[in-house]
């Protein structure tokens, strides 16, 4: 984000809802249309022709990298695949129930101690980074989902994608060529949403002269929370426990009348189906077709139009958050580890969102009224 | 009919009786004149430089009060003496969960004692924060909002690693103890001084609360999703260490340090002005008057300079405020908080690195107050941009490109 030059009046609402803190070039998100760009780009063409590779590299640095630039960037992440050995042994001294997501965030607060000049955040030490960042996490990611699962940690392949040596490593299996697909563009699709909370903390953080790696993880803080990531999970979670096409439109019309807000449902900015949904849908029927459980598809597609014709007419719909579970369980990835993968995609953007926002940007610090 | 402020005006001081949303405000960068909570935890008025917590003085409170009863009145929203029971149940809330897990003390020692301290505390908040939310109950983890024991825990993590640094012995926390005074057994190995704990609650209480600042502010950020305090500290720590705001400090008596002579300091800050250059531990966002904090430190100092070595160190920052003072202030620009605590944080034995983790536990107190006013009305943070990059392009493959 870049600052607006000007003051200017406007009129929002609690949340900050419909205040245009700055411009960017990052992403554009038409809500009125279920619209989404990357830098120019729809998503959709992102999704069909990229990868997750290519995609971070537009993101971050605004171009689809050349032959040259892909090698160089591809090279950085690879070099930084090892993390610090303390952050991956840290794992073994938390208690074995902990949360996914807790045991991602100490492997990396405790690898951020071991940022070579961690402290040097000059402007070109802070472009540095994200090619180290993404590959430190991808790492520390798969490393969290394997110790959930009690697999072996498989070693670092060089000579493949993000997505493939992700799941490789996650899963501690060799991925099929469709999952290492579906899953890259869920990271595609995930990578970047405009100035949604995790990113505003994000920016917040880097504001201060902080390094870019504090400012992720202040993004990750956000993400854990119940109302950003954390739907991910409560809406796979209920449709994991309807058991039939019948039970489910039983559930769904009770759950109506109850007022409930159904956790995967309605978004602040569309208005319209989410564009990310109907990219991944597709994806979602087909992995869960491959391992027998249509089924499970059958229950998501009766509760997601069950409530879409009652609610589509308040303007709420499915949103990425109540698909992209069903993509996570056909990988067999755990569910207390679905807001990782999250994390892992979305803070691409928050890192395009501050350094866009590092060169010319003043510290934040809004106010508040006092009515005591 | 929503509500309109100028709060670019000079005169308005940023009270309102009630605020209907939404709002019309002028705004500009970095969020300034954007109103992003409504609350009661305390009031800077920007024309008079006058600071309240909860209502009452901040000088009031910093002179006689205690950081413990200044926690309770920022959380509480109560005053301690007139509900004395209840006060005494925080404190016991508050004191008793300093011991530490054998695991964390172990990760902290883990890693390189040159590792900065802020990153240090960070990792041990994250780590505790496994021990301590219940499994499976993180759809409700925010309530954990409702406990005040991160405030010491904060506490005890800060004197572990003042102690690792110093290459100590990990020394358990004496629960019956009040937080200024474990803190500094912990770092000085030694049973401190009245005077000395009293200085340690009352920079506490001065850096308890302060707006919507950085740090402060994405607190509110991650606490509006629902994430719990562990969460929620592990992402402020990055902004309060910022080099723009905690950090500050640290670079404030680094310079002293090197200064080392009134005369050179002087010439010293005459160079940096003649340059253009940023004086560190200058310079307020509201206030344009002398900021009541500093005020109120600039009493203690004298009262600490004791040693030689101490004296100059003051007379070195004084040099530099005096000169610096005279082109600044006719400007609206004067010391701020971060200049003289940093002399008085190295007065209590605090290297320089360490000053925003002790800077951290105060804030610890605004941080409870602020996140549980505002999850109370909840409402998501989702401010939006105008995009102003490139517009329909198509993939081409690599070889084209």
């Amino acid at each position: 984000m870049r600052p607006i030059r000007e003051m200017m009046e406007q009129t929002y609402d609690r949340g900050l809802e419909n205040l245009i803190a700055g411009e960017t070039g990052i992403s554009k998100i038409d809500g009125d249309n279920g619209k989404l760009w990357y830098r120019g780009y729809t998503i959709e063409d992102l999704a069909e022709h990229g990868s997750f590779d290519e995609v971070s590299y537009l993101l971050i640095h605004g171009e689809l990298p050349t032959a040259s630039q892909y090698e160089r960037w591809r090279k950085d992440m690879e070099n930084w695949h090892e993390p610090p050995e303390e952050a991956m042994a840290v794992i073994k001294t938390l208690p074995d129930d902990t949360h996914a997501l807790m045991l991602y965030r100490t492997m990396l607060s405790v690898a951020a101690c071991h940022i070579p000049q961690g402290e040097n955040t000059r402007l070109d030490a802070q472009w540095r980074r994200p090619a180290g960042i993404l590959g430190w996490c991808s790492t520390l990611a798969a490393a969290t989902i394997c110790h959930i699962l009690g697999k072996e940690f498989n070693p670092f392949n060089p000579g493949q994608s993000f997505s493939a040596n992700f799941l490789t490593q996650a899963l501690g299996r060799e991925p099929t060529e469709y999952e290492i697909k579906a899953f890259d563009v869920c990271m595609i699709v995930q990578a970047e949403h405009g100035l949604q909370a995790s990113a505003l903390a994000a920016l917040t953080v880097i504001s201060t002269g902080a390094d870019l790696g504090s400012a992720v993880l202040a993004g990750m803080g956000a993400v854990s929370g119940n109302l950003h990531g954390g739907a991910i999970k409560k809406a796979f979670l209920n449709l994991l426990e309807l058991k039939s096409v019948d039970e489910a439109k039983a559930w769904v019309n009770v759950k109506l009348n109850e007022g409930y807000r159904f956790p995967g449902f309605g978004h602040p900015i569309y208005k319209t189906h989410d564009p990310r949904t109907k990219i991944l849908e597709p994806y979602a029927k087909k992995l869960l077709e491959n391992k027998g459980e249509e089924l499970l598809w059958d229950i998501y597609q009766t509760v997601r139009d069950g409530i879409e014709s009652k609610l589509g007419e308040k303007e709420i719909f499915i949103t990425v958050y109540g698909v992209t579970g069903l993509i996570y369980h056909a990988l067999e990835i755990p569910v207390g580890s679905f807001p990782i993968i999250f994390a892992l995609a979305n803070q691409t953007g928050w890192m395009a969102h501050c350094l866009e926002y590092l060169s010319e940007g003043k510290m934040i610090e809004p106010g508040a009224i006092y009515t005591g | 009919m929503a509500s309109k402020f100028d709060l670019f005006d000079k005169d308005f001081d940023w009270r309102s009786k009630q605020v209907e949303w939404p709002v019309t405000t002028p705004t500009s960068q970095g969020l300034s004149g954007v109103i992003a909570s409504e609350t009661k935890v305390a009031w800077a008025n920007p024309n008079t430089g006058e600071l309240f917590y909860r209502g009452i003085p901040v000088q009031e409170l910093a002179d006689s009060a205690t950081f413990e009863e200044v926690a309770y009145l920022l959380v509480e929203g109560k005053h301690w003496t007139k509900y004395p029971e209840e006060f005494q149940s925080f404190c016991f809330r508050l004191h008793r969960v300093r011991q530490m897990p054998v695991e964390i003390l172990n990760l902290i020692a883990a890693q390189p004692a040159d590792t900065h301290p802020t990153r240090l505390l960070r990792a041990a908040v994250s780590a505790l924060g496994c021990f301590d939310i219940i499994p499976h109950d993180n759809l409700k983890a925010h309530h954990h909002w409702e406990d005040v024991w991160i405030i010491s825990q904060v506490e005890a993590l800060v004197g572990h690693i003042a102690r690792y640094r110093k290459g100590l012995k990990p020394l358990i926390s004496d629960f019956r103890q009040s937080l200024a005074k474990d803190l500094l057994y912990m770092i000085l190995n030694t049973r401190p001084t009245k005077e000395q704990v009293k200085l340690l609650n009352l920079l506490w209480i001065l850096y308890a609360d302060h707006g919507l600042d950085a740090p402060t502010f994405t607190g509110l950020v991650v606490g509006s999703t629902k994430a719990d305090p562990y969460y929620n500290i592990v992402a402020g720590l990055g902004a309060l260490r910022g080099p723009l705001i905690g950090g500050a400090a640290e670079r404030v008596i680094r310079m002293f340090i090197r200064l080392r002579d009134a005369n050179v300091a002087r010439a010293w800050t005459e160079g940096m002005l003649a340059k253009g250059y940023i004086i560190p531990g200058f310079g307020h966002r509201v206030f344009r008057q002398p900021d009541p904090r500093v005020e109120i430190m600039r009493k203690y100092l004298p009262e600490f300079a004791k040693d030689p070595e101490q004296r100059l160190l003051l007379e070195v920052a004084t040099s530099i405020e005096d000169t610096a003072s005279f082109y600044l202030n006719p400007k609206g620009i004067y010391v701020n908080i971060n200049f003289y605590s940093a002399v008085l944080f190295h007065f209590l034995g605090a290297e320089p690195e360490m000053i925003p983790c002790f800077y951290a536990v105060g804030r610890m107190a605004g941080l409870i107050a602020r996140v549980r006013e505002y999850l109370k009305n909840n409402r998501l943070y989702r401010p939006r941009e105008k995009y102003t990059g490139k517009t329909d392009r198509t993939y081409i493959t690599m070889e084209e490109r």
